[in-house]
C-alpha cells in the first residue's frame, strides 16, 4: 500500500472535484450586481454580442466551443466566458 | 508598520472588505488615482506644448502642432513621453531637410536638448527632451492617422466604463516587464486598449447589463488576465470591429494577413483600415501571454491567501503590489 495515496478532493463551496475549498474560484469570481429594480434586463441576448475566443465564430462563448482547443494552456475550472456565467433566465 | 513599497495603499486600507474582489477593486481605483497627474503636472505639460507650438509657427506659419497618443487620451503613466505631429497647409514638412531645420530651431530657442533625428525610419521623427519640464517629446510629420485613432479612443473611453482603469493597470503591468515596447516585440498602447475594450464588451455579465464595470474592476482584471493569458486562441482568432462594436473572427478569413508566417501571433484589425494589423509588430506574444497567465496566478493565489488570513494579518497588505511592480518616485 502506498502511504501517499491520492486523496479525493471536493470543494464544499461549489461541489467541483478539481480543487479544494481553499482554492475555489468563487472566492475571487464574485460580482456586485446592479440592483434588481434598477436593472434593465434584456429578455433575449443580441446574437451579435457573443463571440468565441477559441474559434472566432459568433453565437457561443469560448468555454462552450466544440472545436479543438486552440490554447495549449488547460482550462480546468472554466472561465468567465461560458454560457453558465449568464443569469439563469438567459441560459 | 505600513508598507511603503506600495505608496497607493497609504491611508487607503481595504483589508476589512468581506469580498476579496471588492478589496482589489478599491486598490485598482487607489492606484489609478495615485498615478494620475496632478493639476500642476497637467499645467506644466500644456504650457510646454504651447511653447513648442509657438516656436513651430515662428518657423513655419502654415504649420500646426497636435498631440496624439496616450497624452491626448489620458492613458499615460508618469514619465511617459508626449507624441506630437506637425501638420501643415502646404505639406511636405516631413522631408529630411525640414526635420533638421526644426530640430536646430528648437535647439536655438532652448526648447530642446538630447535631440535625436530619426530620418530614415518608416515614420521619420525628432526625439528630444524639453529642458524646463524635462518631458520627453516625439514629433512626427504630416500624419493624421494618430489623431483619428486618438479621437476613436476618446469615444471608447466615454462609453466603456472601466476601460481607463483596466488599461492603466495592464499598461503598468507590461511596462514593469518591459513588454510594452513595440520595437522589442511588446504590446503597443493601441493594442492594449483594443484587448481591454473587446474584453469588456464581450463579457457575459456586461452584455446582459447585470454588472457595472466600475464596481467590479477587481474580478474583471483577473478575468482579463484569464482570457488573454490562458484561453484566447492566438493561433486562430483575430480581433476586429463591426459597426463600432468589437468582434472576433477567424484569422483564416482575413485575406490581408495571408499567408501567415507565424501562426502564434496576435491579429488586431485597425478600426480605421481593415487591411492593417495594428499588432503585427508584437512578435513577442509568447512572453506576453505567459506574463498574463503569471498575473492571473499571482492575483488568484494572493486572493486565496488573503481570503483565509486573519484581519490582523491582512492589515496594510497589497493585492496588486507584486503584480504591477510600480517603482516610481513617491508622488
Amino acid at each position: 500500500q502506498c502511504p501517499h495515496k491520492w486523496k479525493k478532493v471536493q470543494c464544499s463551496l461549489c461541489k467541483s472535484k478539481k480543487h479544494s475549498k481553499e482554492r475555489c474560484p468563487s472566492i475571487w469570481r464574485a460580482y456586485i450586481l446592479i440592483d434588481d429594480d434598477q436593472m434593465v434586463k434584456p429578455k433575449v441576448l443580441p446574437f451579435h454580442t457573443i463571440y468565441c475566443y477559441n474559434c472566432g465564430e459568433k453565437g457561443h462563448f469560448g468555454d462552450d466551443c466544440n472545436e479543438r482547443r486552440s490554447s495549449r494552456v488547460p482550462n480546468e475550472d472554466g472561465s468567465a466566458f461560458t454560457g453558465s456565467n449568464l443569469s439563469s433566465e438567459l441560459k | 508598520i505600513l508598507n511603503t513599497d506600495y505608496p497607493w495603499i497609504l491611508n487607503h486600507d481595504h483589508s476589512r472588505q468581506k469580498e476579496i474582489s471588492d478589496w482589489l477593486t478599491f486598490e485598482i481605483k487607489d492606484f489609478v488615482a495615485y498615478i494620475s497627474p496632478s493639476r500642476e503636472e497637467i499645467e506644466i505639460r500644456n504650457q510646454t506644448i504651447s511653447t513648442i507650438r509657438e516656436a513651430l509657427k515662428q518657423l513655419w506659419p502654415d504649420a500646426d502642432l497636435h498631440v496624439f497618443g496616450s497624452y491626448s487620451t489620458d492613458l499615460y503613466l508618469p514619465g511617459s513621453d508626449i507624441d506630437c505631429v506637425v501638420n501643415s497647409e502646404l505639406g511636405g514638412k516631413e522631408s529630411r531637410n525640414n526635420l533638421y531645420s526644426l530640430a536646430s530651431h528648437l535647439k536655438k530657442n532652448n526648447l530642446a536638448t538630447e535631440i535625436e533625428v530619426v530620418a530614415k525610419a518608416r515614420v521619420p521623427i525628432i526625439k528630444f527632451v524639453e529642458p524646463h519640464s524635462r518631458i520627453h517629446i516625439d514629433v512626427s510629420f504630416e500624419r493624421t492617422n494618430g489623431l483619428e485613432a486618438a479621437k476613436l479612443i476618446r469615444e471608447w473611453l466615454n462609453d466603456t466604463p472601466g476601460l481607463r482603469e483596466l488599461v492603466l493597470i495592464v499598461k503598468q503591468f507590461l511596462h514593469a516587464r518591459r513588454l510594452n515596447n513595440v520595437h522589442t516585440g511588446g504590446l503597443g498602447g493601441f493594442s492594449i486598449i483594443c484587448l481591454v475594450f473587446s474584453f469588456l464588451h464581450m463579457h457575459p455579465r456586461i452584455i446582459t447589463k447585470e454588472i457595472d464595470s466600475k464596481d467590479n474592476l477587481g474580478v474583471l482584471l483577473i478575468e482579463f488576465f484569464e482570457l488573454y493569458g490562458k484561453n484566447f486562441g492566438y493561433d486562430d482568432v483575430a480581433l476586429g470591429s463591426s459597426d463600432g462594436y468589437p468582434i472576433y473572427f477567424p484569422k483564416s478569413s482575413w485575406s490581408a494577413i495571408q499567408p501567415i508566417k507565424n501562426p502564434f501571433s496576435l491579429a488586431i484589425q485597425d478600426p480605421g483600415d481593415e487591411s492593417n494589423n495594428i499588432s503585427r509588430g508584437s512578435f513577442n506574444i509568447r512572453d506576453i501571454k505567459k506574463a498574463f497567465a503569471g498575473a492571473f496566478d499571482l492575483l488568484t493565489n494572493r486572493c486565496f491567501e488573503l481570503h483565509s488570513a486573519t484581519f490582523k494579518d491582512r492589515l496594510g497588505k497589497s493585492i496588486l503590489g507584486n503584480v504591477i511592480k510600480y517603482r516610481g518616485k513617491a508622488r
